[in-house]
């Protein structure tokens, strides 16, 4: 072989493995058996004792046992983003994330973490919101209720994102260090995003610059929603903030409902939490942006709730 | 004893900061309470009483009983540099530093303590740069505490507690308060306890107290024979010619030990007349309130020649006074930008002035971070930590809604800047963090456009009702702009902004006077 030879033979492999490489063309945002269904599950329970409120909500939808697996790595994400103490709703109730946390670890969880990015100091936050001693309150070293570490935001690509293509995300509330994400908001009234539930309870795993979501909320909340996936949502509802959110502090815009809201498909929990508001479904942005990629169900009429 | 002082000191220090607890313990500043001049100077100046007034006035009577064992004892600085002349003696031994330059010291702390006082009686702080506590707590809060957090490396952050620093703190012109506290220690290369005897004011006002104490050595010379003990003495405050001197002894008791015939002790008996008169020369008074006359003279010169208003974005904490009484009640301690939770309260540079470097500002864009690309929190809506600290009351102590009463300024929004009104982007961040109960910025106009993309967008434009504003700063360090924010915090007593640009106008007409 001479070396005119030789260059033809390359050029020829070389075309035909690029034109022999499959392309993949995914016209779908979600692979088929990432999809939640099309008529999920949503439990809704009241009572007075939160603690047992938890067992009560989880009930229908088979027990934590049916979402967290022996030897999970659970994160269970509350709000723990403001200053404010339990009876001001504008975090998660301290005993709603204890009984959350203690049915974890009796489901066999290999650990259970709890934090949050907070908007104030985190340490003010983490003990003014009660969370911080409930966890600790629980005595067993398998769960910790931990502070952020900012070398562990990582930046992560938005596969079908359509205002914001790329994120600094938590890495300890993704695989392979989570395997297990339990989604705890409170609901609350916003300003801008006119609530924060379940699908907006994620600004508390993302890092940098997080004003910027504000631009395009709607979008940029359904967009981070394709990243962080929980595998359970539970709305605290025991408590709700209706006006002056997300801080509140005005013990007169909160409305005590004795609820939680539980549910595989946030999309769905958000739904149903809107009505609490006196609102529809479709007035939030983000709850119509999130359906629209599939992420879940947002017609009430077609949710199997179970109320207890 | 010296060393469970110090242990005690650094304990207090290492716990004036946010433990979880919404009050701190008082003892906290109890070392300031301590310290005569600390608390001395500021009355003066402030020309009001500062409780708690009496843990000085107990030192300040036990001295004139026992003498100068504040400095032995007590001040941590000097315990501090006590161990640091004993780990660098061995080098020092071989520095050879002219006799010369430790000759004319003797009056120097003099020097030094009336010109503080004198300047003091003229309203002018200079305090802050010369008392051992100030120079101490700032060093350690400004320059060794953060490197000690990032020298720390990733250690649990709540397993730091009692050992470490909790979180990485950073503060304007660190080097400056780190850089004398340097100072102080490198001055153990040429003598021991160099500070301590030749310039510390505190001392010197100790000293001056402890003339004539009723505890006494026995003997009050130094044996002809031996001067083991004027060797050994850290104070230099035995001299084989002058004897013994009181007002320099600190009572280490060291000679007690040294004496190779056992001859001293400390009693109640002793020789009536101390042969030993005291360091402060007339020429050291005269220089001395010469420079206390001189500097705030040079002050008021120079105010005279280019008169400024307070800058309208000079933010004091939360509850201070007047800006005169506030600049002459702060010693510029440090222990408020220590124990601030959110960093939020940095030392002055020039803001206020160069009679105000070191005092405390709230700064709501200063702390950055990197890592979240955004400006950390400012004052904490529910915190009163400062006010609790403060030995002198500058910042006074106030209960959480005695605080709000108090504004530290007012939010103004820039609608040059701020996205819905400039840009007619979807925003309203300041909105979302603001603190108060009944929000203090509210949406004013609501209206939908056509965005890029053929979506609707919707604007909400938000303002500031100034009635419900703290001015706690939250809204300007969250605002997502880079830059100027879109909304910033005044001062109260400053001129409406607004008016902001006609102010500096007036600055720049006024300059264009002088020119000839």
């Amino acid at each position: 072989m001479d070396r005119r030879e030789f260059f033809e033979q390359v050029a020829a492999w070389s075309a035909g493995l690029c034109l022999a490489t499959p392309v993949f063309n995914v016209a779908e945002i979600l692979a088929a058996e990432e999809k939640p269904k099309q008529n999920p599950l949503l439990s809704v329970a009241k009572g007075k004792d939160y603690g047992a409120l938890v067992e009560q909500v989880m009930k229908p939808l088979g027990g934590m046992g049916a979402f967290v697996h022996k030897g999970a790595k659970v994160v269970v994400k509350p709000n723990i983003g403001w200053n404010r103490k339990p009876e001001q709703a504008a975090n998660t109730h301290p005993d709603v994330v204890k009984a959350i946390v203690r049915q974890c670890l009796d489901a066999g969880a290999k650990q259970v973490r709890v934090f949050d990015n907070p908007c104030y100091n985190t340490r003010i936050c983490y003990q003014l919101s009660g969370i911080q001693a409930a966890v600790e309150s629980i005595g067993d070293p398998r769960a910790k209720c931990v502070i952020h570490v900012p070398e562990n935001f990582v930046p992560v690509k938005i596969q079908g994102g359509r205002s914001i293509k790329e994120f600094l995300f938590y890495r300890d509330a993704m695989p392979p260090e989570c395997d297990c994400y339990i989604n705890v908001p409170v609901a609350k009234h916003h300003s801008l995003a006119k609530l924060t539930l379940g699908l907006k309870n994620v600004m508390g795993v993302i890092g940098g610059n997080r004003g910027e979501i504000h631009q395009d909320i709607h979008q940029r909340i359904a967009d981070l929603s394709l990243v962080i996936r929980p595998r359970l949502t539970i709305i605290d509802a025991t408590r709700i903030l209706t006006a002056n959110g997300p801080s509140g502090g005005n013990l007169k815009d909160v409305k005590i409902l004795d609820t939680l809201i539980a549910s595989a498909d946030t999309v769905a929990a958000d739904a149903y939490a809107t009505t609490l508001f006196g609102m529809k479904p479709e007035d939030l942005g983000a709850t119509v942006a999130a359906a629209e990629f599939g992420l879940g169900q947002m017609d009430l009429s077609k949710v199997k709730i179970v109320k207890t | 004893m010296q060393f469970a002082v110090l242990v005690a000191f650094l304990w207090l220090f290492r716990h004036t900061e946010y433990s979880g607890a919404q009050e701190i313990s008082p003892l906290g500043h109890l070392f300031f309470h301590l310290d005569p001049l600390a608390v001395l100077a500021p009355m003066i100046s402030a020309r009001q009483i500062i409780p708690p007034l009496l843990p000085a006035v107990f030192v300040v009577v036990l001295t004139m009983i026992l003498g100068r064992f504040f400095c032995g004892w007590i001040c941590p600085l000097g315990t501090l540099l006590d161990y640091f002349h004993r780990l660098i003696h061995p080098i020092a031994r071989y520095i050879k530093i002219s006799r010369v330059l430790t000759a004319p010291g003797n009056a120097a702390k003099y020097v030094i303590l009336f010109a503080v006082l004198l300047a003091a009686v003229f309203a002018f702080p200079l305090v802050g740069w010369v008392d051992p506590f100030a120079i101490l707590v700032r060093g350690l809060t400004f320059s060794v505490d953060p490197m000690l957090y990032r020298a720390a490396g990733t250690v649990e952050p709540l397993a730091r507690w009692h050992l470490l620093p909790f979180g990485p703190t950073e503060y304007q012109w660190a080097w400056l308060s780190g850089a004398i506290l340097l100072g102080v220690f490198a001055l153990e290369f040429v003598g021991r306890r160099f500070w301590c005897r030749y310039l510390c004011p505190t001392g010197a006002l100790l000293g001056l107290c402890a003339h004539r104490p009723l505890l006494r050595r026995v003997p009050p010379k130094v044996c002809k024979s031996c001067d083991t003990c004027s060797t050994i003495c850290r104070m230099d405050a035995l001299d084989p010619a002058a004897g013994f001197s009181p007002e320099r002894c600190n009572l280490c008791m060291d000679c007690i030990k040294a004496c190779p015939q056992g001859m001293v002790k400390f009693t109640w008996k002793g020789a009536k007349r101390q042969p030993r008169p005291v360091d402060l020369s007339r020429r050291g008074a005269l220089v001395g309130l010469a420079l206390g006359a001189a500097i705030p003279g040079a002050a008021a010169v120079a105010r005279a020649a280019h008169p400024k208003q307070v800058d309208p974005r000079l933010l004091r904490p939360p509850g201070a006074a007047d800006e005169k009484t506030f600049m002459n009640l702060c010693i510029r301690c440090g222990e408020c930008m220590k124990v601030c939770p959110t960093n939020c309260l940095q030392p002055c540079v020039l803001e206020s002035g160069v009679e105000g470097i070191f005092s405390p500002r709230v700064a709501p864009r200063y702390v950055y971070n990197e890592s979240a690309g955004e400006y950390a929190p400012c004052c904490e809506y529910t915190c009163t930590l400062c006010g609790q600290v403060c030995p002198t009351g500058a910042i006074p102590r106030l209960d959480e809604s005695d605080k709000h009463k108090h504004p530290i300024g007012k939010a103004y929004f820039d609608h040059g800047r701020c996205l819905p009104w400039a840009e007619n982007t979807p925003c309203i961040r300041c909105e979302e963090m603001c603190p108060t109960p009944d929000k203090a910025i509210k949406i004013r106009k609501t209206f939908t456009i056509q965005g890029k993309d053929g979506r609707p967008v919707e604007i909400q434009r938000p303002y500031v009702d100034r009635d419900l504003c703290v001015g706690c700063g939250n809204c300007e360090s969250t605002c997502p702009l880079k830059g100027q924010p879109g909304i910033r915090v005044y001062r109260t007593d400053a001129p409406d902004p607004g008016t902001e640009c006609h102010g500096q106008q007036r600055r720049r007409r006024r300059h264009h006077h002088k020119e000839p």
